[in-house]
């Protein structure tokens, strides 16, 4: 779902670019001092782990129908293992590395993908949170967890196919309708394997998942 | 500092496995591009490990597990410099 600057040619997708510059950035410094607010020290090296896995799993695509592949996206995965803001700035920094170093990604539409990826994807947690408001049955939050990862790659490729609009010829009535279709199908695998992944983390070692204080109705200070 | 050890372990063991099993399918952004055609232009920065491969390591599999282990290590380095970061008024 990375968009490369190839992509972005046109003026109006450099306008487009560089306002989703300066929106994605406020929203990070607002991510950030959340983030500060409600740092605690069980997330320290959670943070940088959960990130390097995340980029390690990203490599990884799974092919789905039509010759196409999808690779797991993550951002609800780190919501839910980190909170909202953490998670956003944690998705930020993968997609800074993968842009520097790998050219995955573009530079000018940087400002673009850390908002379909990074905040979507952080603030997916809040749709697992009002989906198990007050009801604490393992279903229900395994469920949300799958909702909230289909939904957050759904978001994602709806803004990714304006974003990207421009660059062709039939412009949002080719990019929504084929970019909705392959990732509806790569959104099952995602939601698939975050609930996989954080069940598993969940029976393993429950105490690493901060966000779990979702599941035991603690309420926190988010 | 011990876990993050363990967990470069763990991390560099998953891409070891399943590298050679990864889909090098177009992914769904590329699919539409290439379905669809987009007008592209010139990218002005192509990284250092582009397609996640380093130009010097001839084997593919080789080439890709060393460029996937770069980045890891660099994604945690960071990640424990933001975690720092984010703690220091603590």
């Amino acid at each position: 779902m990375h968009i490369y600057d190839g992509l972005i040619l046109n003026n109006t997708s450099i306008v487009l670019a560089v306002i989703m510059w300066i929106f994605s950035i406020s929203i990070f410094v607002w991510s950030w001092k959340k983030a500060q607010q409600t740092y605690t020290r069980s997330i320290t090296a959670l943070l940088a782990i959960s990130s390097a896995f995340v980029f390690a799993a990203q490599m990884i695509n799974f092919p789905i129908a039509f010759g196409t592949s999808g690779h797991i996206v993550g951002g609800t995965f780190l919501a839910v293992l980190l909170g909202p803001y953490a998670a956003i700035l944690s998705m930020t920094l993968v997609l800074g590395m993968q842009a520097l170093f790998f050219a995955d990604g573009g530079i000018v539409a940087f400002g673009m993908n850390m908002f379909n990826i990074a905040i979507i994807g952080g603030l997916s947690y809040f749709i697992i949170k009002a989906l198990t408001r007050k009801n604490y049955s393992q279903k229900l939050f395994i469920s949300s967890i799958f909702i909230a990862s289909w939904v957050s790659v759904m978001l994602g490729a709806m803004i990714t196919s304006v974003e990207i609009s421009p660059a062709f010829t039939g412009g949002l009535g080719v990019t929504l309708p084929s970019m909705l279709m392959l990732y509806g199908i790569i959104g099952v695998g995602e939601g698939a394997i975050t609930t996989v992944l954080l069940t598993s983390i969940q029976r393993l070692n429950p105490t690493i998942l901060g966000g779990l204080s979702l599941l035991k109705g603690r309420t926190d200070k988010i | 500092m011990k876990k993050i050890f363990i967990a470069l372990f763990l991390i560099v063991a998953f891409l070891i496995i399943l590298i050679p099993f990864a889909s090098s399918n177009p992914d769904g952004l590329e699919k539409v591009v290439e379905t669809y055609g987009a007008h592209e232009s010139q990218s002005p920065w192509n990284g250092i490990m582009a397609d996640y491969s380093i130009f010097s390591i001839e084997n593919q599999y080789v080439s890709t597990l060393v460029a996937g282990i770069l980045g890891v290590i660099v994604v945690l380095i960071t990640g424990l410099l933001v975690s720092k970061a984010l703690a220091q008024k603590h």
